[in-house]
């Protein structure tokens, strides 16, 4: 086997490999530091009252009211989307999409409750989450670049801040 | 109302299964579900094999040439010579159904290959690097020996059939491309018996052509000096037995036929 050879094999196998075992660890890495951040967050948040009431319970006072909305991007990274590809050969949860989901979706609600608090509201009511898929770049507009996570609801000043 | 904040289980959304334990879970399991099915695919072949007759494989594919050969000039001399030179060999194969096409594809590379309906295409490089007919002789005697046991359709019904399954699986993402390369390098080209099988006929032919088998092995000799550096490992080597043991192996085979080793060799102008 000459050098040339040797060469095509380790690109052929070698490199995806290195990138499959890279993307593991790096990803895992991320994944661990964002869910720290986002526990420490949500204990600092969770007496902020976060509602999907459409309607105001009868006793509270809305002072003012305003839209507030949180968003976030997330993307996939190599092994997860590797693991992904063999799973949809069998079927079944993709177990490595779940964190990524939910990753999104706390840190959505996270930065919408922040955002609030910034324009000095007092709770969030009608409170949603949406999703939408952003397309990749790629030329034949397949595969997926990443998933948006968009949290929004009613920021409301309260009369009374003992009410709510 | 009152709000109440509670502390909720941030854990009820992810999976407690460890990533690397998916992964090994799916790959191992997944192999071994394609290791099951290319095997019954493989099985399958042979089987049909059985009732396509070789008289009936030779007119289905009398005319044929395979995509991406490029074939040198039909009035070359070299391609009428080395017709010649082919169908000297195959009268010593007397029931064959075959009648045998040789093409010379314009390539550096040292190969030859069997392919349905008895064409032989021997590679332009295989050709500048002969040095006697009978060398030449041998390695054509060698693919004739591919036809005699089949191999040839054996193992184009196998690539065909592994490459529908799995583009069929996959619809042609990164997965596919990887088992797509493990299958060709494990599956192009014949098994070690079937290599040995053929040098026996092969052998065979040469000896009943010339009387002896002089020089029927020098290629290989030469070949294996070389240390292979002109040789496709992926595509050659991997099926093919080393070049040392095939031909340790061929001097045993003629010693025990009582073939003569040495004899006049005949010159290689003209190939």
């Amino acid at each position: 086997m000459d050098g040339f050879e040797k060469l095509n094999v380790v690109l052929q196998f070698g490199l995806p490999f290195l990138i499959l075992v890279l993307a593991y660890f790096v990803g895992s890495m991320i994944e661990r530091r964002h869910f720290r951040n986002l526990r420490k967050r949500e204990a600092e948040a969770s007496g902020y009252p976060v509602i999907t009431f459409e309607t105001l319970p009868a006793d509270w006072t809305v002072g003012s009211t305003g839209l507030v909305s949180g968003n976030v991007v997330v993307s996939l990274d190599y092994f997860k989307r590797v693991i992904a590809g063999l799973r949809g050969l069998v079927g079944g949860r993709i177990k490595t999409y779940e964190p990524l989901l939910d990753r999104a979706r706390r840190e959505a609600m996270l930065r919408m409750i922040e955002s609030s608090r910034q324009s000095g509201y007092d709770a969030i009511v009608n409170v949603r989450l949406e999703t939408s898929r952003l397309a990749n770049s790629r030329r034949d507009g397949d595969g997926v670049a990443g998933v948006e996570m968009l949290a929004f609801g009613t920021g409301i000043t309260l009369k009374n801040r003992r009410q709510a | 109302m009152r709000f109440i904040p509670k502390k909720v289980d941030d854990s009820v959304n992810v999976s407690k299964e460890h990533p690397l334990v998916e992964a090994g879970t799916l790959v191992i399991g997944l192999t071994l579900i394609f290791a099951a099915i290319a095997a019954a695919l493989i099985l399958i072949v042979d089987l049909v094999l059985l009732f396509v007759s070789p008289e009936r494989e030779a007119a289905m594919f009398s005319n044929w040439l395979p995509d991406g050969i490029v074939a040198v000039e039909e009035e070359d001399k070299r391609v009428v010579a080395l017709q010649a030179l082919t169908t000297r060999l195959a009268r010593h194969w007397e029931d064959s159904p075959y009648e045998f096409r040789v093409e010379i594809s314009a390539d550096d590379d040292l190969n030859a290959m069997a392919l349905p309906g008895g064409l032989i295409i021997v590679t332009s490089g295989l050709l500048d690097s002969v040095e006697s007919e009978n060398e030449l002789a041998f390695v054509l005697g060698h693919e004739i020996g591919h036809f005699r046991n089949r191999d040839h359709i054996r193992a184009l019904g196998r690539g065909v059939v592994l490459t529908i399954f799995f583009v069929a699986i996959s619809g042609g993402d990164s997965v596919a491309n990887l088992s797509m390369t493990i299958s060709d390098l494990t599956l192009r080209g014949f098994s070690r018996g079937q290599e040995a099988d053929a040098d026996k006929f092969g052998l065979e032919l040469v000896y009943k052509e010339y009387g002896h088998v002089a020089e029927s092995w020098r290629f290989f000799e030469r070949v294996g000096d070389e240390d292979n550096a002109l040789i496709d490992i992926a595509a050659y080597l991997s099926t093919h037995p080393s070049p040392e043991d095939r031909v340790a192996r061929m001097i045993e085979l003629a010693e025990s036929n009582g073939w003569p080793v040495t004899g006049p060799v005949v010159e290689s102008e003209g190939y």
